[in-house]
């Protein structure tokens, strides 16, 4: 009869201590996420120094919280439970339409130009061509994520706009790789015949030796598009001291370690603007991703 | 005279099935009665009819001891007076026995030579000594009257007497269903005998001898 | 001399209900194998399997930073859960004899923990909290369920001599309680340690438990350190009889909810535009409701969904789960005879214990997940792993069930032996413990979407992803109708062929 009092009595302080204890630790970090498009291990190493250096830069206790999803970084960032997230473009995107005071404030100097490499495996025979490989039609396709910018958005756009049909009914099967590197990955292996893939991300592997050109190659790239950017949510000048999302951006701005830039890799942050986005909204609106 | 219970040419039985036809019987306050027949003959029935009829309160020993395996001897027996204290109170002496329930409860225990087994659980007893526990519980509880379906079939001759005489000073009446025709004889004031779906004796015990009872397990 | 009257046989043998249901089941699943999209994509699966092969055999146990720590969170989040499960289910079990009250119970346990875990991260984030009601919530259901069914099953003679006057709750925690308590406790165990792989499996989407490290070393391809984590997660299973005593439960709950880590605050304002904005459609949101126009646009909302996503979605997850509910049956009976001590001495029987323990404690989201990465996205990874992880567990219930056949001295033996003496007699159990486990492949099928395999669980993460929460919530809705269907359809059946309802812990 013992444990029936003791499971009873114990679970019930157990939902206080639930509610109450845990959560306090996180009130006065400064927190911010990172859309996992990339292996984690590479993420938490990269994203640790930036969390050390805006610790040192602004002064307020900073962290960095890897999430498993685009979708739990959005969500994340809007329930406030992270004040900065690097997003890509779509994602981004949707955080600034959930959270209406957020403010894209940085950006890659690469991302004002972001491109999508469609890549392909040798065994089709796809060969790297300027105009639209519309070759691809009847192959397994592999994207990125379902909320990346490159591996999804962009590629998908324009499949459907060369193809004029869903990529449902153009490929024999259509995949959700998770992120760029395993789609690399895929592709590469045979899994799939072609993906499309974030192309820093592309450059990223092929300088570690990860990619065989012997398997896989780019076949297409599309038109230049906005990616990457720093967003923060407006109420942290409210929450830590007015000027704090200013001095956010400057921080960010002011980013110079070259090993740190290289781990993203950028070549430098540039000031950004909510508006630099509006072509990925109103892609994501044309194929149908935000309503 | 105080009558406790009455039946009147009445047909007793399960799910409509009747068992008993035709019995009518009137039990007054102070009597001891004795249930005697073949097994199967409807003493259990008959018991039941009666406690259930009664609207005050009556102590049980059913055949079957009616224990919660699980629990004490203790608390089987505590079991009896749950109605005398608050739920919260009952719930306390669940999960820590009071002193004062086990100086009440002790003494009934001792008495029917259980005080070893006081906090066993009684699924690890033996038939015998589950019994006697149902017994406790009874006499725990009192009440007008105690109405019992074979109460000492586990017992000997010994222990049967020293169970009986404790029924005798905690309750003024006391039915008994009873197989054993000698101690029915010595220990109860009126012998009623079942038969045939029907009440085939109805006498004071005092006026009987044993061979007066054959008849009832003749076929 | 007139001859003795003969009565002539029939010519065709007849055969029972069990049997036909059993062919029909087989028939069903044939006709679904024939529509599913069965292949092996990857070209060299074997290059990938060594690799694999290779880490288990090199096990790294010093890749993951602070490993004491992940393992006492998963534990933590276990516990956690099924505490409050339990709780919750026992308080439910009381008024488990009210409709609704079946009908919330089929409903929440209709939804798995990783999609309860999806609702909750929209509410409370990343927070502890997610992880412990992801798991309470559905166990709550199902722990009702079975709670309420044992207490009606048990014979409690002790509450006929109940004294009058006895109060409703003094006579529910002496009479009744107390001899259903074992069986209670019993099946509350083995619910932790399926809380334990609830827990485990949490990780893969960013809770803090094995599944966590399990996702990062399996997709980086680190198979040394996912073996690493994996030995460590069956020593956690193997080992939970020396470690989960009676007396410490209470110990543990308590201090559960200090190993749960930090998470994100929680904000009302978060549950409150869930609940009144996210999962309203959105048609609905924000409109005029007595505009005619609404209504169509609602209708137009729903009827796109429907067609495009819910029901490819459903036809996919009774397809696959068809498959692979006769697949683990195949498989079941195929595997118990290794631990019968009927077929087999003890070198086999250790073996066959050793495989079985390890596939039933090896979630069917993480054998999935396995052999996705071998074989590439297709029916074909998840068939394998749900009938791998479920024939497993009804091959270990019917080993146990065989050995307590007795058998005659002159019995034959081998296949004889199998196919006249214990099939026979197993059988109907074996029925019972794979209609009960339907429900529950249903249920895992759908979930597996997550991993790309177009069930509804596919479209939900797709939802999910395109923060469109209301239509996430509109399919989920669709998979509990599926799900509730299925579960009824069992219990008719089982009801039917008179099948032995023993079958709770399968």
């Amino acid at each position: 009869m013992l444990s029936i009092r003791t499971l009873i009595l114990s679970t019930v302080i157990s939902v206080f201590l639930i509610g109450g204890v845990s959560p306090r630790a996180f009130a006065d970090t400064f927190v911010f996420t990172a859309i996992p498009d990339e292996d984690e291990a590479r993420l938490r190493e990269r994203f640790n120094k930036v969390a050390d250096y805006l610790s040192k830069e602004l002064g307020v206790k900073t962290e960095y919280v890897p999430v498993k999803s685009y979708a739990a970084a959005v969500t994340a960032f809007r329930n406030n439970q992270v004040q900065l997230a690097w997003f890509g473009g779509l994602s981004g995107v949707r955080a600034r339409i959930l959270v209406p005071d957020s403010e894209a404030i940085a950006q890659g100097y690469e991302d004002q130009a972001f491109v999508t490499y469609f890549i392909a495996h040798a065994s089709t025979g796809l060969k790297s061509s300027l105009e639209f490989p519309k070759g691809m039609a009847g192959r397994t396709f592999t994207f990125g994520s379902k909320g990346s910018t490159s591996g999804r958005l962009m590629p998908e756009y324009y499949v459907r706009r060369n193809f004029k049909n869903a990529p449902g009914e153009i490929f024999t099967r259509v995949g959700f790789s998770g992120n760029h590197v395993k789609t690399i990955a895929l592709v590469q292996s045979g899994a799939y015949q072609v993906g499309a893939v974030n192309f820093k991300v592309w450059e990223n592997e092929l300088k570690s030796g990860n990619i065989d050109p012997a398997k896989v190659s780019i076949i297409w790239e599309t038109p230049p598009y906005p990616d990457y950017q720093w967003t923060i949510r407006g109420d942290v000048d409210k929450r830590w001291k007015p000027g704090f999302k200013q001095r956010v951006g400057e921080v960010l701005l002011g980013m110079k370690d070259p090993e740190l830039l290289a781990s993203f890799p950028r070549k430098s942050f540039i000031p950004a603007k909510n508006s630099d986005y509006q072509p990925i909204l109103d892609v994501a609106k044309q194929i149908k991703l935000i309503d | 005279m105080n009558v406790l219970f009455r039946l009147n040419n009445e047909n007793l039985g399960y799910d409509g099935a009747a068992v008993l036809r035709g019995i009518s019987i009137t039990v007054a306050a102070g009597e001891r009665l004795a249930l005697v027949g073949e097994s199967g003959a409807g003493k259990s029935t008959l018991l039941s009819v009666l406690q259930n009829r009664y609207d005050g309160n009556t102590a049980l020993i059913p055949q079957d001891p009616g224990l919660v395996r699980s629990l004490s001897v203790f608390h089987n027996v505590y079991m009896g007076g749950l109605h005398r204290h608050s739920a919260a109170y009952n719930l306390l002496n669940l999960i820590w026995p009071r002193q004062r329930e086990i100086e009440r409860i002790r003494p009934i225990v001792e008495r029917l030579g259980l005080g070893d087994k006081l906090f066993e659980r009684a699924g690890e007893l033996s038939g015998g000594q589950q019994q006697r526990t149902a017994i406790c519980r009874a006499i725990l509880q009192g009440g007008d009257a105690v109405l019992g379906d074979e109460p000492v079939s586990a017992a000997d001759n010994h222990q049967s007497r020293i169970i009986l005489a404790a029924l005798g000073e905690a309750f003024e009446t006391i039915i008994l269903a009873m197989h054993d025709v000698d101690l029915a004889l010595e220990f109860s004031t009126r012998i009623i005998g079942i038969k045939d779906g029907g009440i085939a004796l109805d006498a004071p015990a005092g006026e009987l001898v044993r061979s007066d009872l054959d008849f009832l397990y003749r076929t | 001399m007139t001859a003795a009257p003969t009565i002539s046989a029939p010519t065709t043998p007849r055969y029972s209900a069990v049997v036909k249901t059993s062919v029909g089941f087989v028939a069903v699943a044939a006709v679904c194998l024939a529509f599913a999209d069965i292949s092996i994509t990857t070209l060299d699966p074997w290059s990938e399997m060594k690799r694999m092969a290779w880490g288990v055999l090199t096990p790294d146990f010093s890749a993951v930073a602070g490993l004491g720590m992940v393992v006492m969170q998963t534990i933590a989040f276990a516990l956690s859960g099924v505490a409050l499960g339990a709780v919750g289910g026992f308080l439910l079990s009381q008024v488990f004899h009210l409709g609704p009250v079946r009908w919330i119970c089929a409903s929440v346990r209709a939804i798995h923990e990783l999609f309860w875990a999806l609702i909750f991260m929209q509410m409370l984030g990343l927070s502890p909290l997610t992880g412990v009601l992801a798991i309470a919530i559905p166990y709550a259901g199902i722990c009702a369920k079975v709670y309420a069914e044992t207490l009606e099953e048990a014979h409690l003679p002790a509450l006929r001599i109940l004294p009058r006057g006895t109060g409703i709750l003094s006579a529910f925690f002496f009479a009744r309680l107390p001899d259903v308590w074992v069986h209670i406790k019993n099946y509350t165990s083995y619910r932790f340690e399926c809380g334990l792989r609830s827990s485990a499996v949490l990780g893969f989407i960013g809770l803090p438990t094995l599944g966590f490290h399990l996702e990062t070393a399996f997709s980086e391809g680190s198979y040394s350190e996912a073996a690493a984590l994996m030995i460590i997660f069956y020593l956690l299973i193997a080992t939970l009889r020396y470690w989960m005593r009676p007396k410490l439960v209470g110990i543990y709950v308590l201090a559960a909810p200090f190993l749960l880590g930090g998470g994100a605050v929680i904000e009302m304002s978060n549950i409150v535009r869930f609940l009144t904005v996210d999962i309203v459609p959105a048609p609905l949101r924000g409109a005029a409701l007595l505009d005619g126009q609404t209504w169509d646009n609602l209708g137009h909302w729903a009827g796109t969904l429907l067609i495009d996503q819910a029901l490819p979605g459903m036809v996919a997850t009774l397809l696959l789960s068809q498959i692979a509910l006769v697949a683990t049956g195949v498989l079941a009976l195929a595997l118990f005879p290794l631990i019968s001590e009927k077929f087999f001495g003890p070198v086999v029987r250790t073996v066959g214990h050793g495989f079985l323990v390890i596939m039933r404690s090896t979630p069917e989201f993480i054998l999935a997940y396995v052999f996705l990465q071998l074989w590439g996205p297709s029916m074909l990874p998840a068939i394998v792993a749900l009938s791998l992880h479920n024939g497993a567990i009804i091959g270990h219930l019917m080993g146990r069930f065989s050995d307590e056949v007795r058998l005659r001295p002159d019995s034959p033996g081998g296949i004889n032996l199998y196919g006249f003496e214990i099939l026979p007699r197993v059988y109907g159990q074996f029925l019972a413990f794979l209609f009960y486990r339907w429900e529950v492949i249903m249920r895992e099928t759908a979930i597996l979407g997550i991993l790309g395999i177009a069930t509804l669980g596919f479209f939900v993460d797709s939802a999910l992803a395109d923060i469109r929460l209301d239509r996430a919530m509109f399919l989920i809705a669709v998979m509990v109708a599926v799900n509730v269907a299925v579960d009824s359809l069992s219990r008719h059946i089982r009801k039917r062929l008179r099948l032995d309802a023993r079958a709770r812990e399968a």
